[in-house]
């Protein structure tokens, strides 16, 4: 277990984490949620080593020599180097072997092609993370840490990066924490969120139990979704393709069943959760 | 450790400033010969027409000797800067590309990792103080050939060809101390500046202030022989007739004593500081 306890930290601008409790299992994936500037990245420094917090510590109970792989920010890499020298770097100086089948094995691993000889400074955006991660992954870390790993990606890049996520929890036992202003990435591969602001924890809980807690909005897609009564009472908003109704979580097996009734086959039934909605109604 | 020095050497290698440097090195050195093949017999013949009258000299004056030292003289701007831009940038790149938290990130000690910093700051050094005596020992010789050489320090000192050669292989060898010293200078600078541009100010801002320092008497005996400012032109030296040994080994240890120093302090910072 990964355990940051009551982390505080003042820089001369000001207060920017306070009081911070946050605690992540192997195997499990963690989800913190944040404005920008809400104290995310300043949150994982501390968590990884790099910065010291004034107050709080953090502790973990690993023995391994690497307790953690993090990419903070954006993927530090050699722009100069093809992604097989910076592997071949950082396995090295850590002494792991560097010889080319360990090296195309951990681009294999992270799904990049063992082909590119080119400068890293080539790279897209997603290929830039996935050998962030791979150098995260290098000697095999008991957790990995991800600051806004979707940033700058396409949304096949998100779908391709969430698989290959969930596929170290799950596959490699890996306790992985990622962070993003990103509501819809974060929920759709999380199991347990936290959510910050201005420095402070203001709420946590398992994902599908916030979404249930919090969720108000609905978006329905249906044929004839227009004429349907059983949303005139959920102040619809029409849109290009759906609709969007306002709607507590515990009522909307009710509404789909009455469209149903109606005749109204149902297409899409996408909850909206919002930041917001998890800032201003905290539960912790 | 080892490893994090290999990894050093492999990045500087790898970059192309770093062949920027060294052809920068080599760029001066051709300037310098160009401007004595076309206008530095003239010269010489005028400002040592009369001496020619009264001495004999092995070879003529404008030889490669000559051109040795005044490539030496790169040592007191020209090398010392080009040398603080590269070995601050081994720290300052880590920054601006955000590989210092990767690297931090794995399973390296902090102290190892500037440690390995500062030892490769110095070999590039070495490097390229013996790339420069290489280079411009057999360009100049192939160009100019040998003779006697005639330097002024507060007089005409002469020296014959024989000498000269092993006064100029000490010259190097002394100002690569100094140019030790200005790497690790920078290095440092680099801990507490982090970013590239200021850093390079800083060096320069450095290079401006010990240079002038060296002239001035600063009005204490023990300050005027050993700060470190009026250690910088020991390898002037070795152009006296008389060379003062005692005070060329004084002088380049207490020097390599303020390196010391300084790493330590950079080390000791390095340790201390945030990541981020």
């Amino acid at each position: 277990m990964l355990l940051g306890e009551k982390l505080s930290k003042t820089y001369p601008s000001g207060k920017v984490l306070d009081n911070v409790t946050i605690q992540i299992a192997p195997g499990q994936i963690y989800g913190l949620l944040g404005r920008n500037g809400a104290g995310k990245s300043t949150l994982f420094k501390i968590l990884c080593g790099l910065i010291k917090p004034d107050t709080g510590k953090v502790s973990m109970h690993v023995a391994r020599a690497k307790p953690i792989g993090a990419i903070i920010e954006k993927p530090g890499l050699y722009p100069y180097l093809s992604a097989a020298d910076n592997l071949r770097i950082f396995a090295g100086i850590q002494g792991l072997p560097k010889d080319k089948a360990n090296i195309v094995q951990h681009l294999i691993k992270v799904g990049l092609p063992v082909d590119r000889n080119d400068p890293v400074r080539n790279f897209s955006m997603g290929m830039k993370q996935r050998l962030g991660i791979a150098i995260a992954l290098l000697n095999n870390p008991e957790y990995l840490v991800l600051d806004e790993p979707f940033n700058g990606l396409d949304p096949i890049g998100v779908a391709s990066l969430i698989q290959l996520i969930q596929q170290l929890a799950f596959t490699d036992h890996i306790g992985i924490l990622l962070s993003s202003h990103l509501m819809v990435e974060l929920t759709k591969c999380c199991h347990f969120l936290y959510v910050i602001d201005e420095g402070k924890m203001v709420n946590a809980g398992f994902t599908n139990q916030l979404i249930q807690d919090h969720i108000q909005r609905f978006s329905i897609a249906a044929d004839n979704i227009t004429t349907a009564r059983a949303i005139r009472n959920y102040q619809p908003v029409m849109g290009m393709n759906d609709v969007k109704i306002t709607c507590p979580a515990s009522q909307i097996a009710n509404v789909l069943q009455a469209l149903i009734t109606e005749g109204i086959r149902v297409t899409a039934c996408t909850p909206e959760l919002t930041l917001e909605q998890l800032i201003k109604q905290p539960t912790i | 450790m080892k490893t994090l020095v290999w990894a050093e050497v492999v990045k500087l290698a790898k970059q192309s400033k770093t062949y920027y440097a060294l052809g920068a090195v080599f760029l001066i050195e051709c300037l310098i010969f160009i401007t004595a093949y076309y206008q530095g017999s003239t010269i010489l013949d005028v400002l040592l027409d009369s001496l020619k009258q009264s001495f004999y000299f092995e070879g003529t004056l404008l030889n490669g000797n000559l051109i040795l030292y005044i490539v030496l003289n790169g040592l007191w701007f020209n090398v010392p800067l080009i040398i603080m831009i590269i070995t601050s940038g081994i720290l300052t790149d880590e920054y601006k590309d955000g590989t210092i938290q990767t690297t931090l990130l794995q399973a390296v000690n902090k102290g190892s990792f500037i440690g390995a910093k500062y030892i490769v700051a110095v070999g590039f050094t070495l490097f390229i103080i013996t790339f420069m005596l290489l280079s411009s020992s057999a360009l100049a010789y192939s160009i100019f050939g040998k003779g006697d050489l005639v330097v002024y320090l507060q007089t005409l000192n002469f020296f014959p060809a024989a000498d000269a050669f092993r006064r100029i292989c000490w010259a190097f060898a002394s100002g690569a101390v100094a140019m030790l010293f200005y790497s690790v200078v920078s290095v440092t600078l680099a801990v507490w500046i982090k970013e590239a541009a200021k850093t390079w100010i800083a060096a320069a801002l450095f290079l401006i202030i010990t240079n002038l320092l060296l002239k001035l008497d600063l009005g204490i005996t023990i300050a005027n022989h050993f700060f470190f400012p009026k250690l910088m032109d020991t390898w002037q030296a070795f152009f006296y007739n008389e060379i003062d040994w005692s005070s060329v080994w004084i002088n380049n240890a207490v020097l390599l004593g303020y390196g010391v120093l300084l790493t330590s302090i950079g080390v000791w910072a390095f340790r201390k500081q945030d990541i981020g």
